[in-house]
């Protein structure tokens, strides 16, 4: 033991050109990452310097200082769309982790395998479909017009009346149900798969002394089963809560002009402002770079928050 | 040691962004301005001094109205038949038609020009504010020295006229911009109890027969319609009738002044009328969910009777369509209502050369002296390859399988259509320039497709012409640039609000005023100076 740790420090005591020697093959499988974070994450920091100028396009690219982000304060839409952000991410995270534990909690109390391995395949399917072909399909299915079939049903159902149908995609008023609704149909499924490995990782010694004490389902899952996924929960939480600012492709398919007041976002708005006609690129670098500020003070909070709860960072 | 690393690593990412700071830091030293620039004259000036490169090769970046340069449709070919005909060698990028302008966009953004094609189509909205920024070629001087302009083909002068900014041309329209007439079916009209001799004149008449077919309508809607306000001009094309008059866009007044129109009093009354268009069921209600190719669809599914759509080619696409599908194709185009007066004719999209382009005037001469030659060039862009596209070779053409299969044999020397090359469901009915709004015709004899346009389509596109005006004059300038999207994005939310009921006139007027006002004064005293 003595002669290993001696053997180590020798190692980091050579100076750095021998270490990297040492070491040579393992920087060398390093470089495709290193160049790849290098061109990809790194180098298009730099633009980050045209949120000071005005570029409509490569020939026009004016100096504006801080023009720029007083005039994005200054914008009425985007502050709608930055607390429509932090709404539709927050609420969307909050329902899709409490529909995925209750699911899985669902899921872990089926005895019959084939039937259980069955239902999570089939609720896992939606994660793969792409939000196009999402989109595309839910704007069918409810459909304003007498042909969409869940208007159908409620009409058929008696539950409303003809001409009355519900504008599920059309409405200030509905559209973020039918968002969440969505959404929870699309990613539950696959958020069930964490929990479950939680789930089967809880000894089944609990659960059989739980029962010979007396315990019935229900003490057994509140006093075994919530406890022990409660740490998982917390760090699912958190570890999305940092992801909270990247909300676009979701909301891009299922807005229109109607509801933009409560589905505009803040990916939504830099689109809008790069690719309308008369887009700034300095403009939508400032919001996309605001963006980036509140998404990095999340990640930090984060990992302060994962410290203080799992005993380690998320970074 | 992990000190020393860092250090390392922060001069290595401090070096990075000065030398890619340094990298495009010479664009903008000579570009620091928007002024607009003149490259091509300010070239022809230079001319004496500085002996351009001959072009070696042309790209050229086009829409999916181009239909020919689609490789599904021939686009090969299409590329070949052209170096043929310029004598060098060409690269047509296609990029997909919903996202063009976002790769236009993009494509001018970058610093790079070597990336940027020598000649692009674009829509009249970008032609105007890509002009202003000085990054599309003055071809004022090479227009009026051209063969073309000489050869007294040109049919339409008035579109170079109005083509012009500040004076100056940047660009080349082959083809009138055309609009949209509003198609009635004539069953539908039977059903209703109506002839072709009282077809609706006024406003009046026309919701009453919206009201009889939206009782016909198994959708409960009489016509359909992808937004209220398009994006580009003239915004009220597809719903003319509910307009009249109201533009929803800045114009000039016969004073010389310009106006917001979103806040003229037209504009309420217009409000209102789609709002009662929504309401009472005429107007299909999922307006903003809907795109363009949903509207065909439903309309095609006899699910409404009436729908806005393009004069010309579209009149016997829309017929085709319907009889592919069995259900009855008639088609009747409506005269504008009293109210409304005229359809409005948009501007047309424009060729333009890019500053890019290393010898503008050698561009210019050999792509528009072959799309205009009024001979093969002007067929290949107006019909396509010949005995790809189109034949005057005797033969049958099927289109369709099984019990949809249709057969027509064509006699030696009749020019026809052939069979799409993707589908194969119909015939092609023209590449990109359509003959009945072509401004420069073929030369005497040329023509070779002359006889074989549809008559719908001929007499939709001359009962277009016979009642329409041109859209009102666009401009751009800093102000407009700056702040135009987001005012424009705010008129089409609050149209579509009012409409579906969620906001009152009032209250969109005075969001508007309260979110926009500030933007649109900018845009106005900019306008008015």
């Amino acid at each position: 033991m003595e002669k290993a740790k001696k053997k180590k420090n020798a190692v980091s005591n050579k100076p750095l050109s021998a270490r990297l020697y040492t070491y040579r093959w393992f920087y060398l499988m390093f470089v495709p990452v290193l160049v790849f974070l290098f061109v990809f994450n790194f180098w298009p920091l730099a633009g980050l310097r045209y949120m000071f100028y005005s570029y409509p396009d490569a020939d026009n690219i004016v100096w504006v200082g801080m023009e720029n982000f007083k005039r994005l304060f200054g914008e009425k839409m985007f502050w709608t769309s930055f607390v429509n952000t932090l709404e539709l991410s927050l609420v969307k995270l909050l329902l899709n982790t409490f529909m995925a534990v209750i699911i899985s909690l669902l899921l872990n109390e089926m005895v019959n395998v084939i039937f259980k391995k069955v239902t999570q395949t089939i609720i896992y399917l939606p994660h793969f479909m792409s939000w196009v072909v999402t989109a595309s399909v839910f704007t069918l299915i409810l459909s304003y017009s007498n042909a969409g079939l869940v208007n159908s049903v409620l009409e058929n159902l008696g539950i409303i009346v003809d001409g009355e149908e519900i504008k599920f995609l059309e409405s200030t008023e509905w559209w973020r149900f039918t968002y969440y609704l969505i959404n929870i149909w699309k990613d539950t499924g696959w958020g069930t798969i964490i929990f479950l490995a939680t789930l089967s990782g809880i000894s089944p010694e609990l659960y059989e002394a739980a029962q010979i004490d007396g315990a019935n389902r229900w003490q057994r899952m509140r006093w075994i089963t919530f406890p022990s996924l409660a740490n998982t929960i917390i760090t699912v939480l958190i570890l999305n809560l940092a992801k909270i600012m990247n909300l676009f492709e979701s909301v891009f398919v299922l807005t229109n002009n109607q509801v933009t007041d409560v589905s505009q976002v803040l990916q939504t708005y830099v689109y809008d402002m790069t690719f309308g006609s008369g887009a700034d690129y300095g403009f939508s670098t400032a919001v996309g770079f605001f963006r980036s500020v509140v998404g990095c003070l999340l990640v930090i909070v984060c990992n302060y928050a994962s410290k203080k709860v799992r005993g380690r960072g998320i970074v | 040691m992990r000190k020393t690393f860092k250090k390392l690593l922060a001069m290595a990412l401090a070096a990075t962004m000065v030398v890619s700071m340094a990298a495009c830091g010479g664009d903008e030293g000579t570009t620091g301005n928007a002024t607009p620039t003149t490259p091509a004259t300010s070239g022809s000036e230079n001319a004496g001094t500085t002996e351009k490169k001959d072009l070696d090769k042309l790209t050229i970046m086009v829409d999916g109205t181009v239909q020919f340069a689609n490789p599904a449709h021939g686009g090969k070919q299409f590329e070949a038949e052209l170096e043929k005909l310029m004598g060098i060698d060409v690269e047509i990028i296609m990029p997909d038609h919903s996202s063009y302008y976002s790769t236009v966009s993009q494509t001018f953004a970058n610093p790079d020009k070597s990336y940027w094609p020598d000649i692009v189509l674009m829509g009249s909205t970008y032609y105007v504010q890509y002009a202003q920024n000085g990054i599309l070629v003055d071809v004022t001087d090479m227009w009026n020295n051209s063969e073309i302009k000489a050869s007294g083909r040109v049919t339409n002068p008035q579109i170079f006229e109005d083509s012009m900014i500040n004076g100056r041309l940047y660009g080349i329209a082959p083809a009138r911009g055309n609009g949209c007439v509003t198609y009635v079916k004539k069953t539908w009209l039977e059903r209703a109890g109506y002839s072709l001799n009282d077809l609706p004149k006024t406003y009046a008449e026309y919701t009453e027969m919206l009201d009889a077919f939206a009782q016909l309508s198994p959708e409960g809607y009489a016509l359909t319609s992808s937004g209220l306000v398009n994006l580009e001009a003239p915004y009220t094309n597809y719903l003319p009738e509910f307009f009249w008059n109201a533009y929803p866009d800045f114009y000039q007044t016969e004073s010389g002044e310009w106006v917001d129109g979103f806040t003229q009093p037209e504009m309420y009354d217009a409000l209102e009328r789609l709002a009662d268009g929504v309401a009472n069921g005429w107007i299909d209600p999922e307006f903003s969910t809907n795109q363009t190719s949903d509207c065909r669809n439903k309309f095609y599914a006899d699910k409404c009777g009436v729908f806005t759509y393009w004069a010309g080619t579209w009149a016997s696409n829309l017929e085709e369509n319907l009889a592919l599908i069995g259900s009855p194709s008639e088609l009747v185009a409506l005269e504008p209502i009293a109210e409304l007066g005229n359809y409005i004719e948009r501007y047309a999209p424009m060729w333009v050369i890019t500053s890019a382009c290393e010898n503008p005037e050698q561009a210019f001469d050999l792509f528009f002296g072959t799309m205009l030659d009024g001979a093969e060039g002007q067929s290949l862009w107006t019909y396509g390859v010949e005995d790809l596209h189109w034949s005057t070779k005797g033969e049958t053409i099927t289109t369709g399988t099984g019990r949809k299969a249709k057969s027509i044999t064509y006699a030696d020397g009749e020019f026809h259509f052939r069979a799409d090359l993707e589908t194969g469901v119909s015939l092609y009915n023209k590449n990109h320039i359509d003959p009945m709004l072509a401004v420069v015709a073929m030369a005497d004899g040329k023509d070779v497709g002359v006889n074989a346009i549809e008559e719908s389509a001929v007499n939709s596109a001359n009962l277009f012409y016979a009642n329409s005006v041109s859209a009102p004059k666009m401009v751009s300038n800093d102000a407009m640039y700056k702040y135009y999207s987001t005012v424009m994005a705010a008129r089409i939310m609050l149209v579509e609000l009012v409409a579906s009921g969620e906001y009152s006139i009032e209250d969109a007027m005075a969001r508007y005023q309260n979110e926009q006002g500030a933007n649109v004064k900018a845009i106005l005293d900019s306008l008015n100076k």
